[in-house]
């Protein structure tokens, strides 16, 4: 055998396994899980808490993983993912399969082992609920998939309480809530100017199921059932008056933004084109003309970010601060 | 019959497997921390439960 006839081996790097974690995801997965495992107040050992956070970090990674090998394809078709390891052809899609169940495998074991079995059963019902309910039952079949399927990235404060704790109390589901609520918003605000990828990769988000309009007002109602929320934690003791301030004033922004979007014209079509998805594909360049009337949606996706951080690195801060009285 | 690999396929395969040693390694730590710090917990628990039985038959 010459080294020309040398059967292809893989030239994929440790990087390209790395990207499979989804990094930028795994740090708002520990900042939230970090916040749920302080703010439950129990005495854990540091080590204990950290090895806690590495698991739950790590099988939210093990879930990104498998998501991307699971929709390698569909990623391929899209501007914002096609760079992905799967999509761009630099890893094989069972090779990310095989190193996503390992890493699950790892950390939810791990996890139990370190914690407890209601911490690490609950992160292993979030791995299969993104991996499997999510990517691979929801996402092509409904355009609420969102909305169901961004339980899953709401998970990691309940897992972090139930690590400190062993319990899931309503205070940590109340973080849930957060989170759940926050993600039509952010998710949608993000596909109105993203409406051709999605159309041409046959996923029936809002905009591309619903059109523009209805995916604003739906913006505009969530967003005035997540503010109230998001600011009850001030409310019921969990959060004190910096996380108030921070929540209401945040708020009262989150809500200016949402109603900004919903009167403007972001993810409207431009004249002469029709609602249907091979339309916008056909005309996708045109498509990407209206993003002067799209910064509406991109200032909310923006701030959104911004907001749910802030919220949790206030009720840290108070706690680190009711530790440092005590 | 020998594989020939090019110099990117085994500078690649190098590099993975140093990783997959070092995640090995890692694990095992952590494995190894998790089973240390249960035993110090139980050992701390144990001696509590003794504390409260001596003082309750005192």
């Amino acid at each position: 055998m010459t080294q020309a006839d040398a059967p292809a081996l893989s030239t994929t790097q440790p990087e390209d396994f790395f990207q499979l974690l989804k990094p930028r995801v795994m740090s708002l997965v520990i900042f939230t899980a970090a916040t749920g495992l302080v703010v439950a107040g129990a005495d854990i050992n540091p080590l204990v808490a950290a090895i806690a956070i590495l698991c739950i970090a790590v099988g939210a990674g093990a879930a990104g993983a498998l998501n991307m090998a699971l929709e390698g394809e569909t990623d391929a078709l899209m501007r914002r993912t096609r760079g992905r390891p799967v999509a761009a052809g630099r890893l094989k899609s069972n090779d990310a399969l095989t190193f996503g169940v390992v890493l699950s495998i790892f950390s939810v074991t791990l996890l139990g082992m370190n914690t407890n079995w209601t911490a690490a059963g609950l992160l292993g019902l979030t791995i299969v609920y993104y991996a499997v309910f999510y990517t691979l039952m929801l996402k092509r079949r409904t355009p609420q998939n969102i909305v169901i399927g961004g339980a899953a990235g709401a998970f990691p404060p309940v897992i972090g309480w139930a690590a400190a704790t062993g319990e899931a109390p309503w205070q940590a589901w109340l973080l849930f809530l957060i989170i759940f609520l926050w993600t039509p918003p952010h998710s949608w605000a993000l596909a109105l100017y993203s409406t051709g990828d999605y159309a041409k990769a046959g996923i029936p988000m809002m905009p591309v199921a619903r059109g523009a309009k209805s995916t604003r007002l739906q913006i505009l109602i969530y967003s005035l059932v997540f503010v109230p929320v998001a600011i009850a934690p001030g409310l019921t003791g969990l959060g004190g008056p910096v996380y108030l301030a921070v929540s209401g004033l945040g708020g009262l922004l989150f809500l200016a933004l949402a109603f900004r979007l919903w009167r403007s014209r972001a993810g409207d079509q431009p004249d002469g084109i029709g609602k249907s998805g091979a339309e916008v594909v056909g005309r996708e360049a045109a498509l990407y003309d209206v993003r002067a009337e799209a910064k509406p949606a991109r200032n909310l996706f923006a701030f959104s970010i911004l907001y749910l951080m802030a919220l949790f690195a206030a009720l840290l801060v108070e706690r680190f601060a009711s530790f440092g009285a005590a | 019959m020998p594989t020939y690999l090019t110099p990117d396929q085994l500078q690649a395969r190098n590099r993975r497997s140093l990783w997959i040693a070092l995640g090995l390694v890692g694990f095992i730590v952590l494995i190894f921390l998790t089973t240390f710090l249960r035993m110090q917990s139980n050992l701390a628990e144990r001696k509590a439960m003794a504390a409260t039985a001596a003082e309750a038959t005192r």
